[in-house]
């Protein structure tokens, strides 16, 4: 096993899976359609809250997805593989979470635009959307990565992962949700996706170490 | 400089007869502090000309919101030496501490309401300290709920530490985040750097009563972490025979 033909195994077996990916966006439109229902249908409440409707949808499902991510790698015997194959297992998180990111994330992007029209989301501020979310999401997935290696010996560690990992996903909220919003006034909204990114950079050079230190600790 | 005294922490009988010397005074002196400063700035410090006499709560917000803080600080800190140095009492501190600042941060929530009430005209305002007060109080629950879902002692001490230590990072960018989003609060009483805005008789007993819950806080710590140590180190000789010499 090398760092590329592992990388290559694991996109190969993201995409062979297709009803997990399919259920990740499923979830992502289901709790959007849930917003309309529950609190107000009218444009005049949606249209502003767009920006922020979308985001909670996207932080719940990357957490959804993201959840079980080392489960069957756990079960199987993988991540003891991953220990014994002299590769730095921080390497190994990073390449798993990459190909989790891009699975997950495409897809979302690209049935956004019909999302937005149905949020009465004007078409000008729809790109800051998409922006904010590849710029956002990497940091929502690898801070992610760290509550699914605590939790994944453990057999009902869902809610443990929501109520560890959630809290620290309210800085990404807010400063996309902010670039959005910032956006849809006709301000300058480049600030807001520069603080977005550098989070996303800070979450890319931290969160693999710590995952493998938890990853190491689960399996022994 | 000497780390004698560093080293040493790493060793849990050490910590344990020096804890048994000084949990007890830190306690009493700091519950002796704490009531001075809290019965001098309810019963004797002047009333505030805007707010009157319902800015006496001060006595107990501020100095239970900051010990909310430092308590996760102190947290991260031993998450950081538990990871890289491995020290036996680091994750012993953690988990001792925990609980403590829980209550701290619910008690900062709790006044912080009863606060508002008379003077912003609610108990409850999506400002920026209420919100990442709150959100320090879920971390707290977070690495609780961690400690208690994992059976294994050494994957849990692991699993403290890892999540306290990324709270740690995490909290000044939530708290910066949320103190952008949105503002309300008036800002913070306490600043070491600068000297206090508040007149004097305002001022000195906040400052009894922090040192005092500090102490307390502490105290207490240091007789939770002692009960740690006997529970992990219980096969150990010198607790053999410090139970059959003093009793528990």
């Amino acid at each position: 096993m090398n760092y590329r033909s592992y990388f290559k195994a694991e996109w190969l077996s993201l995409l062979r899976r297709k009803q997990d990916t399919l259920n990740a966006l499923l979830f992502f439109v289901m709790v959007i359609t849930l917003f309309p229902l529950g609190v107000d249908p009218s444009a005049e409440f949606l249209a502003p809250a767009a920006g922020g409707i979308i985001w909670c949808a996207t932080a719940l499902s990357v957490l959804m997805a993201v959840e079980g991510m080392y489960k069957e790698d756990y079960n199987d015997g993988s991540l003891e593989q991953w220990l014994t194959s002299g590769l730095s297992v921080t390497l190994l998180v990073f390449l798993k979470v990459l190909a989790q990111w891009l699975v997950v994330v495409a897809p979302l992007l690209i049935v956004l635009p019909v999302l937005a029209q149905m949020l009465f989301l004007p078409m000008s501020v729809l790109g800051v959307v998409m922006l904010s979310i590849l710029l956002g999401t990497p940091a929502l997935f690898f801070i992610g990565s760290i509550g699914a290696a605590l939790t994944v010996s453990l057999r009902r560690g869902a809610v443990l992962m929501l109520l560890l990992i959630l809290p620290l996903y309210i800085p990404v909220i807010i400063f996309a949700t902010g670039a959005v919003r910032a956006a849809q006034l006709d301000m300058a909204y480049s600030g807001q996706l520069a603080i977005l990114t550098a989070i996303s950079l800070v979450a890319l050079a931290l969160s693999p170490v710590m995952a493998a230190v938890s990853i190491k600790a689960s399996v022994n | 400089m000497n780390w004698t005294w560093f080293h040493k922490l790493g060793s849990p009988k050490w910590f344990y007869q020096w804890a048994a010397n000084w949990g007890g005074r830190c306690v009493y002196l700091g519950l002796a502090l704490l009531l001075l400063g809290v019965a001098w700035g309810l019963g004797f410090a002047p009333a505030d000309y805007q707010q009157g006499n319902s800015f006496r709560i001060i006595y107990i917000h501020v100095p239970v919101a900051v010990l909310a803080q430092s308590c996760y600080l102190g947290m991260g800190i031993a998450g950081f030496v538990a990871l890289v140095w491995q020290m036996k009492l680091a994750p012993v501190f953690i988990k001792s501490v925990a609980p403590v600042g829980a209550v701290m941060a619910l008690i900062a929530l709790l006044s912080g309401a009863i606060w508002g009430k008379p003077t912003w005209g609610t108990w409850w305002v999506w400002d920026a300290r209420l919100t990442s007060v709150l959100v320090l109080f879920l971390l707290y629950m977070g690495v609780i709920a961690i400690q208690n879902a994992l059976d294994d002692q050494v994957f849990a001490d692991k699993a403290v530490a890892v999540v306290s230590l990324v709270g740690v990072i995490n909290l000044p960018i939530i708290k910066y985040s949320v103190e952008w989003w949105n503002t309300l609060h008036q800002p913070a009483t306490f600043k070491l750097t600068e000297k206090p805005s508040m007149p004097m008789e305002m001022w000195l007993p906040l400052l009894f009563s922090a040192v005092g819950l500090y102490l307390f806080a502490a105290g207490i710590a240091m007789w939770r972490m002692q009960n740690e140590v006997l529970k992990r180190e219980r096969k150990a000789n010198w607790v053999k025979k410090e139970v059959l010499e003093h009793g528990v």
